[in-house]
């Protein structure tokens, strides 16, 4: 992968100081719902990677708004407050960015079959990484069951994800700039 | 502010994510190699959103408690019955659990034992989880500020939860019994054989070194044995589930993915582990809740 393709592209300028947070905003909520509390048999596992959904969908549409050092900063807040291991929400997200930023043309303007088939792809390939990278770490065969039904989860979650974030694109970001 | 040329801007614009990437990887092999190398940034993040999550979680909790009650009202006639037949078998317990209460108070004045030391419970609410494949650990809204420490056990009314693993003033982080990195040393009850429950991040977690592995039985209870001085003797852990193939596995008594409130027990015993954040012990504010020398609540035989 040539370095070239690891930066942001030049988009068109957003003005509110509102408007440019909401990217980092969403992915910070996206980590804290993840961490929330439910009281469901056998969630806690299962989480579906919510700030994985956020980094994807900026990351194609607006990734000059939500920046590696965000991205970054962000990941290793979760990881303080889920007590895994410190590094690997960074990593996983800066590297999601990387694939996606990589393949970023492929995705923009499509409609969102492909979309989705895309982050089926992208996350479908992190969360068998991190499986893969824990295993290693662990020195141990992870049972993988979990993490099969935690990336059909994260999945099946996207399409309710990508509308709210698309929603909040449309309403703060794209709709105010169009108008004026 | 220093003027940087236009392809050294855009080379670090080009370099970020790439450097970016290498630290990730380089912090997780430092912390894998000192895993209590980001202990006071932990708890210092959890202290500081403690409050944050605790008002997020609050409505989430009436939210799940609202329909606790609907689904409760739908099979009232049903918990009714049961309750009913529940209450005049605890009944018959009660009288033997007298009866054996004097007895034994009685030999142990004989014997002149020594008494169990005095404990102390502060109950503090769950705000957190470690949403995710690899951890199982949980958040409490209680810290060195209602007399916490490190190394002290968690339970509920049900049986053991896990233990204290980092204590901020306002937080806490509690390592469920099922983590991977969990080793309690247990004992089989009725045979007295001891073992080492260790977490492997399933819903049951297995026993290790067990002394007399054929005389462990599905259905048998097992508890704590003290042994290591972490955690008191003969608190209520599971029963045995699984025998055979992969070894023993026990089902614990508490459903730890659906906890809402725990009880953090003080036997003062927190000593026996190393204290790598400043030690917090503060005994004026202890006891912040409840604090009494009678068991928290009869734990359940079997499930």
């Amino acid at each position: 992968m040539a370095l070239g393709d690891l930066t942001a592209p030049t988009l068109p300028r957003v003005n509110g100081s509102t408007a440019r947070l909401v990217p980092i905003l969403t992915t910070i909520i996206a980590v804290i719902l993840a961490i929330l509390p439910l009281r469901i048999p056998g969630y806690a596992a299962l989480t579906p990677a919510l700030a994985l959904m956020a980094v994807y969908h900026w990351t194609i549409y607006r990734p000059d708004l939500l920046p590696a050092f965000a991205l970054f900063a962000i990941g290793i807040g979760e990881d303080l407050l889920a007590g895994s291991l410190v590094g690997i929400g960074p990593l996983t997200l800066l590297v999601t960015r990387a694939v996606v930023l990589h393949s970023r043309r492929h995705f923009v303007g499509r409609p969102f079959p492909f979309v989705w088939a895309g982050f089926t792809l992208v996350a479908g390939g992190t969360l068998l990484g991190l499986w893969a990278l824990h295993c290693l770490l662990e020195f141990s065969l992870i049972n993988p069951r979990n993490t099969v039904f935690r990336m059909v989860l994260t999945i099946a979650v996207f399409p309710a994800a990508s509308f709210l974030l698309g929603s909040a694109q449309r309403a703060l970001i794209d709709g105010p700039r169009r108008s004026r | 502010m220093i003027r940087l040329s236009p392809q050294l801007r855009a080379g670090i614009q080009r370099s970020t994510l790439p450097v970016l990437i290498l630290l990730s990887g380089a912090i997780v092999l430092i912390g894998k190699t000192d895993q209590t190398m980001f202990d006071s940034l932990r708890t210092g993040l959890s202290d500081a959103a403690a409050p944050v999550l605790d008002v997020v979680a609050r409505p989430l909790g009436a939210a799940q408690a609202a329909l606790d009650r609907a689904r409760g009202l739908v099979g009232i006639y049903e918990e009714n019955r049961r309750l009913t037949q529940d209450n005049e078998r605890l009944l018959q317990w009660q009288q033997v659990a007298l009866k054996l209460t004097t007895e034994n108070r009685q030999l142990q004045g004989l014997l002149k034992a020594v008494p169990d030391r005095a404990v102390s419970y502060v109950t503090a609410r769950v705000i957190a989880n470690s949403g995710g494949a690899y951890v199982r650990t949980v958040m409490i809204n209680a810290g060195t500020d209602g007399g916490l420490a490190r190394g002290q056990a968690t339970i509920t009314g049900d049986g053991l939860v896990g233990r204290l693993t980092e204590v901020g003033s306002r937080a806490a982080r509690v390592l469920l019994i099922t983590d991977l990195n969990s080793r309690i040393p247990v004992r089989i009850e009725g045979s007295h054989t001891s073992a080492v429950l260790a977490g492997d991040n399933s819903e049951r977690p297995r026993l290790l070194y067990v002394a007399a592995a054929e005389g462990v039985k599905i259905g048998d209870r097992v508890v704590t044995s003290g042994e290591g001085g972490v955690f008191p003797p003969d608190l209520p852990v599971g029963v045995v589930s699984a025998v055979g193939g992969s070894g023993p596995r026990v089902e614990p008594y508490v459903e730890l993915s659906q906890l809402g409130y725990v009880l953090v027990v003080d036997y003062g015993l927190s000593g026996a582990l190393p204290q790598p954040i400043a030690p917090m012990a503060r005994p004026g504010k202890r006891g912040k809740v409840a604090s009494n020398e009678e068991p928290p609540a009869a734990p359940r035989g079997t499930r």
